[in-house]
């Protein structure tokens, strides 16, 4: 079976997902009859497949070569995000299917006007500066937007609030990747070994340290530990992928752990993510900040092992107010557990690891170090931010605001990851050409 | 909720959880197969990901690690480092240039004369630098390609490195 019939087969279930998602939701809420409801769960899930299947037709042109197995990956994602987005209000899940379809059109204008990405690598400072801007613009008056204490929004009025740490984390990695293709060999070759522990050349230390310092004044500017970490773990993987050298990880670990430390014993709204973090049932902190971390581990337990089924979550008091703040958005994981339970989060969690495989498979077979760092970067950056959410969402890190990749609503991050993932795809379409694999052969 | 209707969630819910773990199956599957593949036929096969496609053997000097590690261990191995024309007009294939003077390559009065019409004067120079090889462009009109990749600033040399100027190529040998 070709690359791409294998694709168009692997949209077969998301496309029943969407259908079979939306019908337990319309039967939850008993608002229509037996007809209705095949008719109006068909038709969503008809309209789903429609988009995905345009997608597909267009990678059948555009990059026939490409990694089948990734865009019903993110359909499946996109599908889970549309059934949860829905069940919690009608309006949002409108607006989510529109940034769906802006994000599709999106994705395809990069593969069309990137088709040679590596003219990116000319563009590196400019990129780097364009998304260090962007990270520092929702400091700015007049148009930034604070949540929860952290700056990660910028007002545009009446559109929406753009999230500008979703754009820059691509920027930021295709810049790494391409600064680290020219320096990565003098980062080894002048390393020197200090009790066991191999050190990169004081000159080259240079801009590694600048690095670190970006990372911890974005800590400081944008108030955000998880971001920090997504876009310095990140970093570091790279820094690993181009020089093979474990000590260098460890430094960057070492540095990073010294800088979370003295912030989040310095910034009081870090201060309170980390003592929540804690403790986060304590009753005092209850009625306050522990609120959301708290509640969603109670929605998460509700859930058990299959489940509430679709729609079965309680989501409002019966005082109206919301007993899970942020359901759409940081705390869509929490839901999806309560609504399938242990066994459906773990489908979840699988989807991305898969997803994170593919994109590594594909650093390993690009043919150019530009393209092997980028793929892993782009892979590593996805992962990390899983990490972030699902780890806050479950208490293993300090909950921060980064989104679920193609799952949360919001339109950011959907436009955001179709880029990352057209990005993919190119790299995989002209690593697994014909003619590339030949030349291959005969190096 | 109306009663009658409650069978049909549950096994809405049951059947949604089913299609989603029999499609990740199908995906872990094809990953499974790829590691088989890879542990039969050496690294290598990794690359061959659905059958009649080719598998390129693992001999790639670009290759990330191999060529970050054989710098540290040993920089010139046993062989004396040379430059081995694979494909250059007014050159014929095959021969090898020795390296341990320092040459430069170009179109004008230089050790090895490319008849490139894409080649600058005085285009390329490779020389030893410490215990390595190293090649640097020299500011040349239409760039030098290490391993197909643009060359900027100085980059070390590695046994099966490629060099190529315009359409002339050579293969960097140490062994």
């Amino acid at each position: 079976m070709s690359a791409r019939n294998r694709e168009l087969l692997g949209l077969i279930p998301a496309s029943l997902l969407v259908t079979a998602g939306f019908a337990a939701v319309f039967i939850e809420r008993g608002s229509l009859s037996q007809d209705q409801l095949s008719e109006a769960s068909l038709t969503y899930g008809a309209i789903f497949l429609g988009l995905c299947v345009a997608a597909h037709v267009f990678l059948r042109i555009a990059l026939p070569h490409a990694d089948p197995y990734l865009f019903p990956l993110v359909a499946v994602l996109a599908c889970f995000g549309l059934v949860m987005i829905y069940r919690i209000d009608d309006t949002l899940a409108r607006q989510q299917a529109q940034w769906f379809v802006v994000g599709l059109i999106l994705f395809a204008a990069t593969i069309v006007f990137l088709r040679d990405y590596r003219k990116l690598e000319q563009y590196r400072y400019l990129i780097a500066a364009g998304s260090l801007v962007l990270l520092c613009m929702p400091r700015l008056p007049l148009i930034g937007a604070q949540v929860n204490g952290a700056y990660l929004g910028i007002r545009i009025p009446g559109v929406m609030v753009f999230q500008p740490t979703e754009f820059a984390k691509l920027g930021i990695v295709v810049f790494l990747a391409s600064y680290l293709r020219d320096t990565r060999q003098v980062l080894v070759v002048g390393a020197r070994r200090v009790l066991g522990v191999t050190l990169p050349p004081l000159k080259h230390f240079g801009p590694l340290l600048v690095i670190w310092g970006m990372a911890m004044l974005l800590l400081v500017v944008i108030r955000d530990l998880g971001s920090s970490l997504m876009f310095f773990g990140a970093f570091l993987a790279l820094l690993y992928v181009a020089t093979n050298r474990l000590s260098f990880v460890l430094i960057g670990l070492v540095l990073f752990g010294i800088g979370g430390w003295y912030l989040s014993t310095t910034v009081p709204h870090v201060i309170d993510r980390v003592d929540v973090w804690m403790d986060p049932l304590n009753p005092q902190r209850y009625q306050v900040e522990g609120f959301q971390i708290a509640n969603s581990l109670f929605a998460q337990a509700d859930g058990g092992l299959f489940g509430r089924g679709f729609g079965g979550a309680l989501l409002r008091t019966p005082f109206d107010s919301p007993l899970l703040p942020a359901a759409e958005t940081d705390l869509i994981y929490a839901l999806i557990v309560n609504e399938v339970g242990l066994v459906g989060a773990v489908a979840v969690l699988a989807t991305y690891l898969l997803f994170v495989q593919r994109g590594f498979k594909i650093a390993l077979l690009a043919r150019d170090s530009f393209s092997t760092l980028l793929a892993a970067g782009l892979s590593a950056v996805f992962a990390l931010q899983v990490f972030v959410i699902v780890g806050g969402v479950t208490n293993v890190i300090p909950l921060t605001g980064v989104t679920l990749p193609f799952i949360s609503y919001g339109g950011s991050s959907i436009l955001a990851n179709f880029v990352l993932l057209a990005l993919l795809l190119l790299v995989s379409d002209k690593a697994r050409r014909p003619e590339e694999r030949a030349r291959g052969a005969l190096r | 909720m109306s009663e009658s209707l409650e069978p049909i969630s549950v096994a809405l819910k049951f059947g949604f959880l089913a299609v989603l773990y029999l499609f990740l199956m199908w995906i872990v599957r094809s990953a499974w197969k790829d590691l088989r593949r890879a542990r039969d036929g050496g690294a290598g096969a990794l690359i061959a990901d659905e059958p009649g496609h080719l598998a390129a053997p693992q001999a790639d000097a670009t290759a990330m690690h191999s060529a970050a590690d054989d710098v540290l261990a040993d920089p010139i191995g046993g062989g004396e480092p040379r430059l081995v024309v694979e494909h250059a007009a007014g050159h014929p294939a095959g021969i090898a240039y020795d390296l341990s003077d320092g040459v430069t390559l170009g179109r004008g009065d230089v050790e090895i004369r490319l008849e490139d019409p894409f080649a600058s004067g005085r285009h390329a120079r490779i020389e030893r630098q410490g215990s390595m090889l190293v090649v640097e462009d020299l500011g040349s009109t239409n760039g030098t390609f290490l391993n197909e990749e643009p060359l900027r600033g100085i980059q070390p040399l590695h046994h099966g490195d490629r060099i190529r100027i315009g359409d002339s190529e050579f293969s960097y040998l140490q062994d």
